[in-house]
């Protein structure tokens, strides 16, 4: 870094909580920075002090190391101050002096954050991914759904041209049946994972070769909840095709915006 | 079932959140580089969001995580030959030769 007076550095701002020493975390931040706590009016700041530039690099690695840095640094904060709200990576705030900005903000926003503070405490984020294997899934309809049965049946005795459109047949025939079934099923586990959630927020499915990704849900929940929530996934995992991804504790950066 | 945190299995997860969500600051406060406040020109096209990600290198991390899940429910039941397989670009080819066999 160059010889600027510090306060003419930027803020790097990892997360808010409540609080009101000007406490330090220690060299925890992004490149070992020294993190510590800017007190205002009852509301904390968790930064450290950086040039007045993004945290950028074309270097894959290098953007992963920052970022697991970061959040870090928010479970650190986690422990310390129970609840927080997590910023998205790479918000620096700027001006003349911005440690003075960091304190104007938070008074200007008070309101606003210390809602979200009393929305996630004492919940935390876990994320909920069902995924269901379209092969084994295919199957089963194709061995329960009498239409499609027969069709398998005829395509089999007929010649090879003919063949080949009865088998477009069962394919239209299949993708319908398995539409069908996906939304029955997102409609049935969605309302049991939301009864042991304080809130559930749908995220866009991922794809992933042939196990395709039935539901994304971000689900903050009460922490004597999670176990009944682990319960109601054990029941969906052991249904045949269907698998669950359960992650977690996160900080509540899907419940913060 | 209890949640993990297992760091290898759930990088994606703490890069999707740390990227896509969390609380953002009104754009004037902060550094913003050619209209893309808080990440820079770089690292949007290093990690431009989950789509980015999958299609490029980090699909590998998602890949392995799920295939392990598939892999360890698979191992629990019997094994049994495939009719039919999904409809799917993917296992198009499968499907095909799968059905030609019969």
């Amino acid at each position: 870094m160059k010889d600027l007076q510090i306060e003419e550095q930027g803020r790097y701002i990892y997360c808010v909580a409540k609080g009101s020493e000007k406490t330090s975390l220690g060299k925890i931040g992004l490149e070992n920075s020294m993190v510590y706590a800017i007190p205002s009016n009852g509301l904390l700041a968790i930064v450290h002090d950086c040039e007045q530039k993004p945290y950028d690099s074309k270097d894959e690695e290098k953007v992963k190391q920052w970022i697991k840095q970061h959040e870090n640094v928010i479970e650190k904060a986690l422990q310390k101050f129970e609840t927080v709200i997590p910023l998205s990576f790479d918000v620096i705030i700027k001006g003349k002096e911005p440690g003075k900005e960091v304190v104007n903000w938070l008074q200007a926003e008070k309101e606003r954050l210390e809602r979200s503070l009393e929305k996630v405490k004492g919940k935390q984020e876990f994320g909920v991914q069902i995924i269901w294997d379209s092969a084994e899934i295919g199957e089963k309809l194709s061995e329960d759904k009498e239409k499609i049965k027969n069709l398998v049946k005829e395509m089999q005795k007929v010649p090879r041209g003919k063949a080949y459109f009865i088998k477009q047949k069962i394919k239209k025939e299949l993708k319908q049946e398995m539409e069908k079934l996906a939304d029955q099923k997102f409609k049935q586990f969605y309302s049991k994972v939301k009864e042991q959630c304080s809130e559930v927020k749908v995220d866009k499915n991922k794809k992933a070769g042939c196990e395709e990704m039935l539901m994304n849900l971000s689900c903050l929940v009460e922490k004597d909840k999670v176990s009944q929530l682990g319960k109601e996934l054990d029941e969906i995992n052991k249904l045949k095709g269907f698998s669950v991804r359960f992650t977690g504790p996160w900080p509540p950066y899907s419940f913060v915006t | 079932m209890e949640p993990t945190r297992e760091k290898n299995a759930t990088l994606v997860d703490v890069l999707d959140r740390a990227l896509n969500k969390g609380l953002l600051i009104n754009a004037d406060l902060i550094i913003s580089v050619a209209d893309i406040p808080l990440i820079g020109i770089n690292l949007k096209a290093a990690i431009a969001g989950m789509e980015t990600m999958l299609e490029y290198g980090m699909m590998q991390d998602w890949d392995e995580a799920l295939r392990a899940i598939a892999r360890e429910k698979r191992a629990k039941a019997p094994e049994k030959e495939k009719i039919i397989m999904p409809v799917g670009e993917k296992n198009e080819q499968r499907t095909v030769s799968l059905l030609r066999d019969k």
